[in-house]
């Protein structure tokens, strides 16, 4: 396991770098208020964990990404299995998905809070939102990309078209439709703090609006590395699912 | 022949593809009835139709002329009578392992996990994989994945077994040695097989009997040589370069009959 532990140490090593670099610059080149070195960061980051406060933001915006998450696969997933399977659906669907996906999760914000307030499901429905096109896209293209031989090899060892789908183009679409909820994933981090900037009462986005409000930049950064420790926490288990499903038999994903 | 019901009969088959650049016509008249236990081997130039008549016979691919028999019923679409090995190892899937994938046709018939898994490594372990049934395709050389092919279809039991140019992108050591092992297997088995091959030593060494096609477009069966000869085959006896050279001699032609 010397690649595992490489990995690891490659992976400590960058995030030190970036701190040594983000403290140099704080303190010889930038030198300002407006750009606190990492140290006084982390400090604030402690107390506003030792207060709970950190923690409560972080809570609310993951349930909300984890909610519409889920929401938008749980939708997306088998939408874009139609749209692969079945040529009408794809003719029929093609439209929204090419419709929908250049309209931004953002431009939603205010429909959106016209609709379902500033409650938790305005949120929910945004993240929903920006999920599900991703997913039906990813998946679509998964079906369409499983082997012609792969299917042929079924059908002359007898399968029937339900038997076609659920043991041979299902299994070889899982490896795209985890790609999609990867990328959905990363839109949805996006898409929380914009949604939490204009509309909440809690959250990492509420959090860095606040902070700008009173000018406490230390918690503006200590949102910001929140956001990005989480993202890339999530990420980490995409990898590991995608690599679980399928780096075994496709050591390119 | 001599009242015998032939496993398959191809009668006057045609093929004649239509795309936006024109018609292309793959295959003219093409007639062939293979006997039970027969090992047919045709072989032909690249573009002459040979994959064709597979692709017909397999049902994936309808004949616009002719007909295609199996035990005297028409063919209609692929089915698990006639169990298909493919030239490239995509055909494999690639979540299961090894046994797995040669337990797929009993999986998809309702035979019990045990059942199934014990006939996958009996057959395994016919093709020479004995203790890798566990390992993923992924895990596998190209010459192992195309036992494992070969496995799959005998597993399920076909009529009559369709080759595809199996080992056709195998390097040529590997090549020889399979085919000294699909001799043995089918000497073992005795299935009715079509083997699909531009390989002359291939189709010589392998075959019952060997049909030579003629060149495309409208590609056919020009003749067919009976190889008369034991298994294991000696490729350096006489019987054997006698007819090696009858077949050469027929392929020959096609190569320079139009250039």
């Amino acid at each position: 396991m010397g690649s595992r532990a490489a990995t690891i140490g490659g992976y400590l090593a960058g995030f030190a770098l970036l701190f040594v670099i983000w403290h140099l610059a704080s303190v010889s080149l930038v030198r300002s208020v407006l750009f606190p070195p990492p140290l006084p960061v982390l400090e604030r980051a402690v107390s506003l964990i030792q207060d709970n406060i950190l923690q409560e933001q972080i809570v609310a915006s993951m349930r909300r990404i984890l909610q519409g998450f889920l929401i938008g696969s749980a939708i997306g997933i088998p939408v874009g299995l139609a749209i692969g399977s079945f040529r009408p659906v794809r003719l029929l669907l093609e439209p929204w998905t090419e419709f929908f996906r250049f309209i931004p999760a953002v431009a939603m914000i205010t429909v959106s809070v016209i609709w379902f307030g500033i409650g938790e499901e305005s949120k929910v429905f945004l993240i929903a939102y920006t999920t599900v096109f991703v997913v039906v896209i990813s998946t679509a293209a998964g079906v369409g990309a499983v082997g012609r031989d792969k299917v042929r090899a079924a059908q002359c060892l007898g399968a029937s078209r339900l038997q076609v789908f659920a043991l041979v183009a299902l299994p070889a679409t899982v490896p795209y439709i985890l790609t999609g909820m990867r990328l959905a994933m990363a839109n949805a981090f996006v898409t929380i703090v914009a949604a939490e900037l204009v509309a909440s009462n809690d959250g990492l986005g509420k959090m860095l609006w606040d902070a700008r409000l009173f000018m406490q930049v230390e918690d503006i950064f200590v949102a910001l590395i929140s956001l990005g420790l989480l993202g890339f926490a999530t990420d980490r288990v995409f990898r590991l699912l995608i690599r679980g499903f399928a780096g075994r038999f496709n050591p390119t994903m | 022949m001599e009242g015998r019901l032939a496993v398959v009969a191809l009668e006057g088959v045609g093929k004649v593809f239509r795309g936006r650049t024109g018609a292309w016509e793959a295959v003219r008249d093409f007639n062939l009835s293979l006997n039970e236990g027969e090992f047919f081997c045709l072989l032909g130039t690249s573009g002459c139709g040979k994959t064709t008549v597979l692709n017909m016979l397999a049902g994936f691919d309808a004949p616009t002329s002719g007909r295609i028999l199996l035990d005297g019923a028409p063919v209609r679409g692929p089915g698990a009578d006639r169990g298909v090995v493919f030239q490239g190892h995509d055909s494999l899937y690639d979540w299961l392992t090894a046994r797995d994938n040669v337990a797929f046709g009993p999986r998809l018939r309702g035979v019990s996990r045990a059942e199934r898994r014990a006939a996958a490594d009996r057959f395994l372990n016919m093709v020479g994989l004995a203790g890798q049934g566990a390992k993923h395709p992924a895990e596998l050389s190209g010459g192992m994945k195309q036992r494992v092919q070969i496995a799959r279809a005998l597993a399920n039991d076909p009529r009559i077994l369709l080759m595809d140019e199996p080992f056709g992108a195998l390097d040529a050591m590997t090549r020889a040695t399979l085919q000294g092992e699909l001799s043995r297997i089918w000497a073992e088995t005795r299935k009715t097989a079509l083997f699909i091959t531009h390989d002359i030593e291939e189709a010589v060494a392998l075959g019952t009997r060997v049909g030579v096609m003629r060149r495309g477009p409208g590609g056919t069966l020009k003749a067919t040589v009976p190889v008369d000869l034991p298994f294991p085959r000696n490729r350096t006896s006489d019987g054997f370069m006698a007819a090696f050279r009858r077949v050469h001699l027929l392929i020959h032609e096609e190569l320079h009959a139009h250039g």
